[in-house]
């Protein structure tokens, strides 16, 4: 498979300005912050990829060095074969990157105007430009407020308004650093079911997704990485990290009488199976059934737990 | 498309946007109208206390009203030149713009040529309204090649760009309290000789004072503007400015850049480029 993202041996230290004339001068001097260390992965063409940790963890850092906006220390990162460093600007015509940052538009423009600046510096004639943002606008349902000022914007819609942005130049690399974090629910869930479809079309987006949403991480991504003080601890599918902290689950089942029935069961065992072969043959009727697994929640709390014991 | 293609499109982007903004303020924009109305009547009073009593060795300084607009114009475009790099660099980190405009396939120098392109254009707008109300309503003269005097302001601005360039470095690394704004900015009214003859600063401060008026490109530049406009001087008259610009400019033009690409490599590396 193609990769869109390769990540090798990555580590960011960010320096401390000065530091030898602050020492010099006998003033405090701050330890270097090591805000990455020795990142490895790739992220495959087509796939949504999910980077989930703590606040300080590291997902910023990194998705900024993907988007050229700040120089590794060591370590390399390439998209579609593209070096960050060394090839930045052909690296930034192929990504596109969607924060939760307000202060990332001009307020007294327009919705239209902003969106049209920005297509202007991707080099899009005005011609271009235009057809493009009524056809992000009518996807990402902001034509109502096209014509409004940024400042006069819903927080839900600023933030839909950022991912058109990204989506302007039709990159084939999207970097959404939590896009539906100021969304209500219907809003949250069409925007999600958008991000589904561009992993689907053709040609495929690739889509780096961060976000604090567990519930929405495991639902888009197909592949998860757990970073965890600048380190990357897991990297799977979603399923495959929750079996991680536990192979079982708990079951409920529910019958007609009123009667609750729980029971542990390892994956793949033949214990649900028996326990509905068995109520059946009672003429038992099952009213639910519910399984209690573990979350992504589980897997991150585990890891920063080992963490902290180190 | 290369990107030199693509400049005058991503240069026009950042003119439509600052001229959206701009308009944005209408009162601002009426408001500067009138205070340089204001000021050019202001002068042109004071002017009238010295009618007469020019000292015949001042040559530009006969009519002082024309002396003080041209000055005025020329250093409201010099200090444009110079303070609008530093300024649209820091503009957009302050607004938390610039990560969203460096996201763009665009460089940082195209970044900064650009969204400086719009402070020229209003420049000339209103450096042209000195000239314009001191001609319609007070009856100003210039006289001169005015091609020759475009010469002059184009080449000072681009030697006062040049400083301007190693003012946005300053303010990409350190953010605030730029030196070259203050030196040049409180400098240049004193030293250039805007309000009154740098020859005076000689005659009142002693030669080491008065020569520093020989350190500023304002000064050579203004010289060389009034020796046109003023006295009606040709190019032969000029050469003396002309060729200590072109010195400058040698000097400072591949030192800024050298200066400006250390320093966007350190802000990147300290991941502070959209820091203020």
């Amino acid at each position: 498979m193609d990769r869109a993202i390769s990540i090798r041996n990555l580590s960011k230290t960010y320096p401390v300005p000065f530091r030898r004339l602050r020492a010099f001068f006998r003033r405090p001097v701050k330890e270097p912050v090591e805000a990455l260390r020795e990142v490895s992965f790739d992220v495959n063409t087509g796939e949504i990829f999910g980077l989930i940790g703590r606040n300080g963890a590291g997902k910023t850092t990194l998705t900024k060095i993907v988007a050229t906006l700040v120089q590794p220390t060591t370590g390399s990162v390439s998209v579609r074969g593209h070096d960050s460093v060394d090839d930045d600007e052909h690296v930034r015509r192929e990504i596109g990157l969607s924060t939760a940052e307000e202060r990332s538009f001009y307020w007294r423009l327009t919705a239209e105007q902003n969106l049209m600046f920005f297509a202007r510096l991707h080099g899009l004639s005005d011609r271009a430009a235009k057809q493009r943002i009524r056809e992000l606008f009518s996807r990402i349902e902001l034509d109502e407020v096209a014509r409004r000022r940024f400042g006069e914007l819903s927080t839900g819609n600023k933030q839909r308004l950022a991912v058109a942005r990204a989506m302007l130049s039709a990159p084939p690399v999207l970097l959404l650093d939590e896009p539906t974090r100021s969304l209500d629910p219907l809003a949250a869930a069409r925007l999600r079911e958008m991000i589904r479809s561009l992993a689907q079309q053709d040609p495929p987006i690739t889509v780096f997704l961060t976000s604090h949403n567990l519930a929405e991480v495991e639902t888009l991504c197909e592949r998860v990485a757990i970073i965890s003080r600048g380190q990357i601890r897991a990297i799977d599918t979603p399923r495959n990290l929750r079996d991680l902290t536990s192979d079982s689950e708990m079951v409920h089942i529910t019958v007609a009488a009123g009667e609750k029935i729980s029971f542990t069961r390892q994956h793949n065992d033949d214990r649900l199976d028996e326990t509905i072969r068995k109520l059946q043959s009672e003429g038992q009727k099952i009213i639910d059934i519910e399984t209690e697994r573990p979350t992504l929640l589980d897997v991150l709390e585990r890891y920063e737990a080992a963490d902290e014991r180190r | 498309m290369n990107s030199l293609k693509l400049l005058p499109r991503r240069i026009f982007a950042f003119v439509a946007r600052d001229f959206r903004l701009f308009v944005s303020y209408r009162m601002q924009f009426v408001l500067r109208v009138i205070s340089i109305l204001a000021v050019v009547t202001t002068l042109f009073f004071i002017s009238k206390i010295f009618a007469g009593f020019t000292d015949p060795q001042f040559a530009q300084w006969r009519d002082p009203l024309a002396t003080w607009l041209t000055g005025l114009a020329v250093l409201n475009y010099f200090m444009t030149g110079f303070s609008s790099l530093a300024n649209s660099i820091r503009q957009e980190q302050m607004q938390g713009t610039l990560e969203s405009v460096l996201l763009t396939p665009i460089n940082l120098p195209t970044v900064i040529v650009s969204s400086s392109a719009w402070d020229f254009l209003e420049t000339t707008f209103f450096s042209f309204l000195y000239l314009f109300f001191g001609r319609v309503f007070f009856g100003v003269h210039y006289r001169g090649s005015f091609f020759l005097a475009v010469v002059f302001l184009l080449l000072t601005t681009v030697v006062l760009a040049c400083l301007g360039i190693l003012s946005a470095s300053f303010a990409m690394v350190f953010k605030r309290g730029d030196p070259f704004g203050i030196f040049l900015g409180a400098g240049s009214a004193l030293f250039s000789g805007v309000f009154f003859p740098t020859q005076l600063l000689k005659t009142y401060a002693g030669p080491k004072l008065g020569n520093i008026s020989l350190l500023l490109p304002t000064t050579h530049g203004l010289d060389g503007i009034r020796q046109v406009l003023i006295e009606g001087h040709g190019l032969a008259e000029v050469t003396t400015p002309l060729f200590t610009l072109f010195g400058f400019l040698v000097v400072l033009l591949p030192f800024s850049l050298w200066v400006f690409g250390r320093a966007v490599r350190r802000a990147k590396r300290e991941g502070s480029l959209i820091q203020y």
